[in-house]
Order: structure tokens, then sequence, then C-alpha cells
């Protein structure tokens, strides 16, 4: 991959848990990493790998060794160019509405105009098909709506790269399924590079366009580009050898 | 429906409550059971309620109890709210700065322990004898017990959504205004509530022990009362107290519940 192509970079970045105690660990060290402009990169990895804190630190939120680079700029602190969605139902804002938990950020971005706003939020939200739930409190949807409205924020703050961690690990099979469709769908229509934390090799393989299986400390067993044509299903081409592949990887 | 129906048992069994306490207070002072102290101990309803009349009509030293309720609130909002902003501002600089949070919790607790009235002489000895006395009271009662809540209500807003509001740019006062508030809405509610009830008690203490001829008081007139042998206008005095609560507590902190935490879904 070339330089230029690349809108993140992760550079020589490590992180160690309870420095100069007992306890001392090396959670990611010295990983690197370049993620292209569009592209869906899904980070597998078993429990303790460090994926989330690797995601953590692109989104700002933990210190650590190293350097995190956003279209070649530094970047330390959390900011709108890289938006997270949690795995956490409860990441919306309870005391606002869905559509203000969507505006909110965009008026901290100095969009003042209502009636963008209101084109914005509608948009979006059109987007993960929840229209009509504008005027709902987060405590009245379910998980699923409450994770659709978290991407529904994501979108709207049109970010350089949506950072999700584990976003579906807590929704019944069904739901998540329908949401792994919907996301592929507005991943292929809204252009977006999105870095995606997975435990679940089907999820990988139906949403990826790049897949990465990490081990202890971070390190990178396979980075591999996924060929398999979308929407993938199960009968797809080369479904079952690319699932052996990751799953051998993953547990070895 | 549901709801409604709640309701309506509710307001019964307060109603069957009431009428059947009254009832049985005006049962002891008709029988005069209490022998000859009976009618400053038990005046009956009649006297009472002619007194609360007199109370507002006539009232004490050529003034209508309105006179003295109107003052006692007056101080008692001027309190209220600078101790709610002082508490604010103590809570808020204890989220920026460690130290200031490990004094600020040692103050608060050593304060919130020291009850007003035991103040008052010290209080007295640098004011004098003025109204910003009864103020500064005021103070002191609502400022640590909100102050300690709000603190409590901002250490456990819950981290996503700190990580949230800093993920959409904001950080320090936009981050205490935008997450950290309204986050610890429920626990600033309560300290309300623990505050308000304090600085309620603590103003009528203060008025009972040391009135201020320039901006006599509630708690001045019941004391006139109770020097005066007024029982049935004590009572009275009484009464009012307790419905000025009531009326705070329905009128004012029920509807700020109901328009946050309630809405919110954060408390039921």
């Amino acid at each position: 991959m070339k330089k230029e192509e690349a809108i993140l970079e992760v550079q020589n970045l490590s992180k160690v848990f309870d420095a100069n105690t007992d306890n001392e660990k090396d959670v990611l060290k010295d990983v690197s990493l370049q993620v292209a402009r569009n592209e869906f990169l899904c980070i597998l990895g078993p429990s303790g790998c460090g994926k989330t804190t690797l995601l953590r630190c692109i989104a700002g939120f933990e210190g650590y060794e190293g350097s995190v680079l956003v279209n070649g700029q530094e970047r330390r602190l959390p900011g709108t160019d890289r938006i997270m969605v949690f795995q956490d139902f409860n990441q919306l804002f309870p005391w606002k509405t869905v559509e203000k938990n969507i505006q909110y950020p965009l008026k901290r971005q100095g969009i003042r105009d209502k009636a963008m706003l209101k084109e914005r939020s509608e948009d979006v939200l059109q987007k993960v098909k929840l229209s009509g739930y504008e005027k709902y409190y987060p405590y009245q949807l379910s998980g699923g709506m409450k994770q659709r409205v978290a991407i529904a924020k994501a979108l709207a703050l049109k970010p350089e790269i949506i950072l999700m961690d584990e976003p579906f690990a807590a929704l019944d099979a069904m739901t998540r399924n329908e949401l792994q469709d919907e996301l592929m769908r507005i991943s292929l229509e809204e252009k977006c590079t999105i870095i995606f934390i997975t435990h679940n090799i089907q999820e990988a393989i139906v949403l990826g366009t790049r897949i990465l299986v990490l081990a202890q400390e971070g390190k990178i067993v396979v980075d591999e580009k996924n060929r398999i044509e979308k929407p993938v299903t199960p009968a797809s081409e080369g479904y079952g050898a690319t699932w052996e592949r990751l799953h051998s990887a993953l547990y070895q | 429906m549901e709801d409604k129906k709640r309701w309506a048992h509710t307001l019964a069994a307060r109603v069957i409550f009431v009428a059947a306490f009254l009832g049985l207070w005006e049962y002891v002072a008709k029988s005069g059971m209490m022998g000859e102290k009976s009618e400053l101990i038990f005046p009956s309803l009649e006297v009472i309620g002619g007194a609360l009349v007199k109370n507002f009509v006539q009232g004490y030293a050529g003034m209508s109890l309105w006179v003295y309720i109107g003052n006692s609130m007056r101080l008692l909002l001027e309190g209220l709210l600078i101790g709610i902003i002082l508490a604010f501002l103590l809570s808020g600089l204890s989220m920026v700065s460690r130290v200031f949070y490990d004094i600020c919790n040692l103050v608060i607790s050593v304060f919130d322990l020291l009850p007003g009235v035991a103040l008052l002489p010290v209080v007295i000895i640098i004011f004098g004898v003025k109204p910003g006395v009864i103020v500064f009271l005021v103070i002191h009662a609502v400022l640590w017990p909100m102050a300690r809540n709000v603190l409590d209500g901002f250490l456990a807003v819950p981290r996503i959504y700190i990580e949230a509001g800093q993920n959409m740019g904001l950080k320090g006062a936009s981050l205490l205004w935008g997450v950290y508030i309204p986050a610890a809405t429920s626990y600033i509610v309560s300290g309300l509530k623990v505050g308000w009830a304090r600085a309620w008690r603590g103003l009528i203490s203060a008025e009972m022990i040391f009135g201020v001829a320039s901006c006599p008081g509630i708690g001045l007139f019941i004391n006139q009362m109770r020097t005066n042998m007024n029982n049935a206008e004590m009572y009275a005095t009484l009464v009012v107290i307790i419905i000025i609560g009531l009326v705070v507590q329905y009128g004012v902190l029920s509807p700020i519940e109901k328009c946050t935490v309630k809405k919110w879904g954060m408390s039921r």
C-alpha cells in the first residue's frame, strides 16, 4: 500500500498496563498498522489480545507510546475525526432525545442552522431505518435501536474514521444479523472508513474488506484482504476456506 | 389508566388519614381529657382556624403574617441561591483539581456535621444582629449537603458518557455543562431536597433564637406567639410552615424531577 493512500497510520504503538508494578503487562507491543481510505477493517482476536485497547488508543482515550496519524497528522486526544461506537448500549445521553443526541455534536461543530440540523439527523436516521423515532428518549428504545442511533450519530458527523468496538456483541442473533446487513449496506453507500472490532469470525467475513487477526500483545498474525464478494453468505465462494483460516489463526 | 387508579388510591389514603387525624384531635380537644391545660395543648380546630385567620388579618406588632413570611422567604431564597451556586463551584473545581478535591472533601465532612445554630453565637459576634446572619446560616445549611451530593453525582457519572462527550470535542467547562451536570441530575435533585429542608429548618431555628427587628420572619412570629402563650396562633403558624414546605415539595421540587430525571427514564 502506498503511504499517501493511508487515512490512518499507527506507528510502533506500545501500551503498558500497571507500569512499574508487579502486575506490569504489555498489552500492546510495537504495533504498526495502516488503514486505507474507505476500507472496512475488521480486527479479530481472542480476549485480552489488546484489540479494544488498540481502538481506544486510536480514539485518544488512552495514553500510549508511539504515534497515531490521521491523514498524516499526529493525534493524541479524542476528536470528531475519529468517532467511537461503543459496545455498551448506554452510550447515548439519556437526557437528550434521539434527534438531539445526533444534533448535539453537530452543534458543537458550529452548525447552528436548525433546518440543516434537522435535515442531517433525519437523513442519518433514515439510513439506520429509525425514521419517526426522533422524539424518543433512549430509555424508550431497545438495545438494537440504541446501537442504530449510535451509528447514525457517528455517520452524521462524517468523521474520517468510525471506530466500532464490538457494537453488536450484546445483541441477540437475529438483531445482530439485521444490523450487520445494514452496516454493510451503509458502508458501501457512504464511502466511510471503519475499523470494527469483533470476536465473531462470521461477522468479520460478512463486513470486512480487510481482516486482521491479533494475538497476545497486539501481534498481527493475519492481515488479508477479504475478496469474497458482498453480500457474503455462508454459501459464498471461499467462505469456508476463509473461515477455516481465520479460525485456526485465532485458536492457534 | 393504571396510573390514574394508583393516583386516586394514594389520594384517598391520604385524605382518610388526615381526616382521621383531625377527628381524633377534635375529639381530644372537645373531651377536655387533658385536664385544665387542655385548651393550651389541644386547642380545638375552630379555634386554630380562627387563629389562622387572625394571624393573617391582624398579625403581630401591626404586621400581618404575610409580611413575616415574605421576609423569611426573601432571606431564604437569597441564601439558597448563593449556597447552590457555591455548591456547584466547589464540586466543579473539585473535578478539575485533585488537591482541591481532597481539601473540599474534608471541609464538606467537617461543616456538614456542624449545626448552623451552634455557629450562631460566633456569627453574631462577627456580623452583629443583622439579616445577613440568617442568610449566612441558610447558606451554611444548604451548601454542604448540596456540595456533597453534586460531588458524589459527578463521581458517579458513567465513564462512557464522559468518553462520548470527549469524542465530540467537549472538555473542561463544556464537558462539565454538557455531560457531568445533566448526568448527575438525580444527585443534584436529591441534594436540592436535602438542602432545601435543612435551609428551611435552619431559617426557622435561627429566627426563633434571635429575631431581627428590621427583618422579622416567620420564626420570630412563632416565638412571639409562644412567649405570649397564644397557643392556637402558634399551632396556626406551624400549619403555615407545613403548608409552605408542601408547596415547595410539590410545587417546585416534584416538577423539577418530573421534567428531568423522570422524563429521561433515569428515575422511576
